[in-house]
């Protein structure tokens, strides 16, 4: 009888549970945009980040009377940091919700599952991760961040112009790694950098100090490790204590105010790639982005008691970009939609001026990216 | 009621053969989410014959379902095989490494077996992520074509729900027929008393690595349908979590019952779709309902059929 | 190429990984030699202890202060658990309890996020200090406490497991039930008492090397396979076979991304480990 009891209880839970969804009863059909963050899982920390700022640009759409008298809603699910899930949810917002756009993901792998639902069905998807979009093949899909080989340009630029020629790469396991790695390689003859050494880490152990120790042998005068968040902080807090005074290159997946914090006590010269949004009072007033950047900022800071920040700032422009479509092509057909965000010319975003094309889904250029360094606590322009 | 215990079978088929048309009223995403269902399945009862009715733990199952898929998928997208001939190869490549494999790990015991299979699983996952050259690394591979068998392509999710629930089908079936012959019955042998097994001149290495193999090439036959259905593969999602995730559907549905892994696998896909708006408590919730069904159901939710059977049958004897 | 001070660095940091992975080994081998019984859940202890000491800390209590609440906090917690939970199906199958285990790692894994969130926590080092410069390599300070701890843990077992009546009659019930009951213990309070042991050691584990990383609810997960690794090759019931086999993780995983491949060293690893499973397969130390 204990038994039967308490799989009533667990049956009268789940529906408790499924019933808490919000009921929606709106005059006119909104259009239906999906949103696929990793809200738990490794990655959770980004996806919070994205929730929050596209949420809100959509509610700032909205209170300011919608797209063609006509509301936007966000349907937002969890990719738990895995491609499997990422793809379901997909699935699901392409099937079941009836979205006509997607946006998010944070990862490469995950962009490529979510990619390929996109494709498949025909619903144009804005990503924003480091993911490679080749329109041949990805029709429908775009990218709004920065093209991963700008955080690795336009630092290599920056240590050409210090007379930096020797760097060292300490790139971690996973997909960011392989992606830094080769970019590192593509890119050093054209800056005159030599590359003397890789070593590879696993961003769970506890101890990099091997790897360092042996990267130190080969005189390097730059480090270059292509990761994010914990592992690196702790590759520049133990590069600061094995005494290696050498700047260190991370990736711009760290430019959040997250990183200040876990980096607040190491004193070595830290290098982030970012877009304007990490640092918008060092933009200059004459350039356009910087009014949109402050404004939503300022909205973002009374919602959340933070301004929004690089990564935020990624799904913000998501969000601009399906809107500017849909106001040019009122529809839900993929195919027009496509059409029209490839169309986007001069769109001012928060992380740069879109400028898509049937040969480029990224629509950022190079000098969208800035180089930036944590000087007491706080981010500092050096490159822009 | 004579007739309903004779073909209750007729049941939950007819549920598989009308549920895209009925409950999912045609829509891709739920006969999706069965796809992968379906694909749980698969993998959970092959790690049933192993565990439930041999009684060798496994804690790295995805291992033999990400070599499954990797054949698969790096065999049709970089060399234009046919994506039925590259499942065979995947399936006979799965079967030589668990044959060469079966021998010296299945004699290990217990924590040991379980270390051993874990640690074959971070193995296969590693060097997927090493080699990019040919697994497109951590970064995963992408461009997989549908399924197509004989020039018909799969691309329609309905069509690749029926053709996957077929395979589940006679998986079942097959598994059915191994359990119910005197191999079976040799195998279950084994489970209860090892050493008397032997005693009476069993090989019990052969029965265990053959039942090994078995297991690992169903596992790597749902690594061939995951991946068509996917499009794209990562590393992510063949760890040890996965392993777990696989083991843990076992012993929610019920352990050494065949049919126990079909619910087990339902309820733990189906969980995240009734929590996602939730999804921060998942985790904790997922964990608190193992538990209650380790401590009341120790013969997981396909034991409350079973018992909800008997009383019905008991009242109908009568 | 690689000259002396690097192979020094390299002893180094496997000696601070490997002291960790010995730390958790030790704390799955006191509950294994009591109740025949892997908890998967021990890297949630590890995790657990090092945030609560984090909140503690945070709080304004002083460091030692946090340090034994902490490990307190853990102790109940495991007792708990013990009591609850894994008692009431003691008697199931192996496989049963293994899946108990990972579904009570589930749960505080999911518990852990619920209190904690989802970002990293950092916790100051135990003492302040610049590395120390040792033959050429550096040597952090945090990295002292650490194995100091391991040190003061290992004698404190010694003594309970050695010279106390409750800890003799504790070892007397791993290896003869009948008899412990005869000196006076129950296999029930011997159970509970390993658990505790073993989720207090587990935390501390976690709160030692936590200013080396950045914790966060899921961080469980590694330290709890290395050191199942650990005890599988030195043996699940012999605690000094699991102490050194701890360190040779630690220095072999060092060794390995030093000097062989850092891109396959896991590959590397876990080959070995398998090879030593299969030619000693009750582990390198391991009896029979």
């Amino acid at each position: 009888m204990k038994k039967f009891f308490v799989l009533i209880i667990l049956c009268s839970v789940f529906v408790i549970f499924t019933g808490v969804g919000p009921i929606m009863a709106q005059t006119k059909a909104p259009y239906k945009i999906g949103g696929i963050f990793p809200l738990t899982g490794y990655l959770s920390w980004l996806g919070e980040y994205k929730k929050k700022g596209s949420e809100l640009k959509v509610e700032l759409i909205n209170k300011a009377g919608g797209i063609n008298g006509r509301q936007l809603e966000l349907v937002v699910y969890d990719d738990q940091s895995s491609p499997e899930t990422g793809s379901r949810v997909a699935q699901r917002l392409v099937s079941k919700d009836g979205v006509i756009a997607m946006i998010g993901t944070a990862s490469v792998p995950i962009s490529g599952a979510v990619a390929s639902i996109g494709n498949r069905y025909k619903i144009p998807t804005i990503i924003g991760s480091g993911y490679e979009v080749d329109p041949k093949k990805d029709h429908f899909v775009f990218n709004s961040a920065h093209k991963t080989d700008f955080a690795v340009e336009r630092p290599f630029e920056y240590f050409k112009g210090k007379g930096i020629t020797k760097v060292a790469l300490l790139m971690p396991i996973g997909p960011l790694g392989e992606l830094g790695g080769g970019l590192a390689r593509k890119y050093a003859p054209k800056y005159g950098i030599t590359i003397v050494g890789e070593e590879r880490f696993d961003v769970k152990a506890p101890d990099i100090t091997a790897q360092l120790a042996k990267l130190r042998t080969l005189g390097p005068q730059a480090v270059f490790s292509f990761c994010t968040g914990e592992p690196a902080a702790l590759v520049a807090r133990s590069m600061a204590q094995l005494g290696m005074n050498i700047p260190v290159l991370v990736s711009h997946g760290n430019a959040n105010p997250g990183f200040l914090k876990l980096v607040s006590n190491v004193n070595i010269p830290i290098l982030v790639p970012a877009g304007r949004a990490a640092a918008p009072e060092s933009i200059p007033d004459n350039d356009p982005c910087k009014r949109v950047i402050l404004d939503f900022n300022k909205a973002h800071q009374q919602k959340f008691g933070e301004p929004a920040n690089y990564y935020s700032a990624e799904m913000v422009d998501a969000v601009d970009i399906i809107a500017a479509a849909l106001k040019v092509v009122p529809t839900a057909d993929g195919e027009k939609l496509q059409d029209a965000i490839e169309k986007t010319k001069g769109l001012v975003g928060m992380n740069g001026i879109y400028n898509f094309s049937t040969t480029d889904h990224h629509g950022t250029v190079l000098q969208d990216m800035m180089v930036l360094t944590v000087k007491d606590g706080k981010w500092q322009v050096l490159l822009k | 009621m004579k007739l309903l215990k004779q073909f209750w079978w007729i049941l939950p088929l007819a549920f598989i053969a009308f549920y895209p048309v009925t409950l999912a009223g045609g829509s891709p995403y739920w006969s999706g989410l069965l796809i992968f269902v379906g694909i749980y399945v698969i993998l959970t009862v092959g790690l049933d014959l192993l565990m439930g009715y041999t009684g060798q733990i496994s804690v790295g199952h995805a291992a033999y379902f990400a070599i499954g898929a990797y054949a698969s998928g790096i065999l049709t997208a970089k060399y234009g095989f046919s994506p039925l001939g590259a499942m065979v190869i995947g399936m006979v490549l799965t079967g030589i490494v668990a044959w060469a494999l079966g021998r010296p790990v299945l004699a290990l015991k217990e924590y040991y077996l379980a270390m051993a299979t874990l640690a074959f699983n971070e193995i296969v996952v590693t060097l997927i992520i090493g080699l990019e050259w040919l697994t497109g690394g951590a970064s995963g591979l992408r461009d997989i074509p549908s399924f197509s068998i004989f020039g018909l392509v799969l691309s329609n999710h309905v069509h690749y729900y029926y053709f996957v629930w077929a395979i589940v089908i006679i998986v079942i079936a097959c598994s059915l027929a191994v359990v119910r012959s005197p191999f079976g019955r040799t195998l279950v042998a084994i489970h209860s008393d090892e050493v008397a097994a032997r005693a009476f001149g069993v090989d019990t290495a052969k029965y265990k690595t053959r039942i090994f193999v078995l297991a690992s090439v169903f596992a790597s036959m749902a690594g061939s349908l995951f991946t068509h259905y996917m499009g794209f593969l990562a590393p992510d999602d063949f760890g040890v979590l996965t392993s777990i995730n696989i083991l843990v559907m076992l012993f929610l549905g019920g352990i050494g019952t065949i049919f126990g892994p079909i619910l087990g696998a339902f309820f733990m896909k189906l969980l995240p779709e009734l929590t996602y708006q939730i999804h921060d408590y998942e985790l904790l919730l997922s964990g608190l309902i193992l538990i209650i069904v380790l401590v009341f159901m120790p013969k997981g939710l396909f034991g409350i059929f079973t018992a909800i059977w008997e009383k019905m049958f008991a009242k109908a004897d009568k | 190429m690689t000259d002396f001070s690097h192979i020094v660095q390299f002893f180094f940091s496997g000696l601070t990984s490997g002291s960790m992975y010995a730390l958790i080994a030790v704390s799955l081998v006191i509950v294994y030699k009591v109740s025949l019984l892997i908890c998967f859940a021990q890297g949630e202890f590890f995790v657990i202890g090092a945030l609560a000491m984090v909140t503690l800390v945070s709080k304004g209590l002083p460091m030692p202060l946090a340090f034994v609440l902490s490990i307190l906090i853990s102790t109940v917690l495991g007792a708990l658990v013990q009591r609850m939970l894994i008692k009431p199906i003691q008697n199931a199958g192996i496989g049963n309890l293994i899946v108990m285990t990972i579904a009570i790692s589930l749960t505080l894994r999911g518990a852990a996020l619920l209190v904690w969130g989802k970002e990293s926590h950092i916790l100051k080092p135990f003492s302040s200090g610049a590395p120390i410069p040792v033959l050429g390599a550096t040597l952090q300070p945090q990295v002292l406490w650490i194995i100091s701890i391991t040190i003061v843990v290992l004698i404190m077992i010694w003594i309970f497991f050695e010279k106390t009546k409750l800890g003799i009659a504790m070892r007397a019930c791993a290896e003869n039930r009948l008899g412990a009951s005869l000196m006076g213990i129950s296999t029930d309070k011997a159970a509970l008492l390993a658990w505790a042991w073993g989720s207090g050691i587990g935390a501390l584990a976690g709160m030692a090397v936590a200013p080396l990383l950045f914790m966060q609810y899921g961080s469980g997960v590694m330290p709890m396979v290395k050191g199942f690794i650990a005890v599988s090759i030195g043996g699940l019931s012999s605690i000094v076979g699991s102490v050194v086999a701890g360190l040779l993780l630690g220095t072999v995983e060092a060794y390995t991304i030093g000097l062989i491949s850092s891109k396959f060293s896991d590959t590397i690893v876990f080959s070995l480990l398998m090879v030593v499973l299969i030619f000693k397969p009750s582990g390198l130390f391991g009896k029979g």
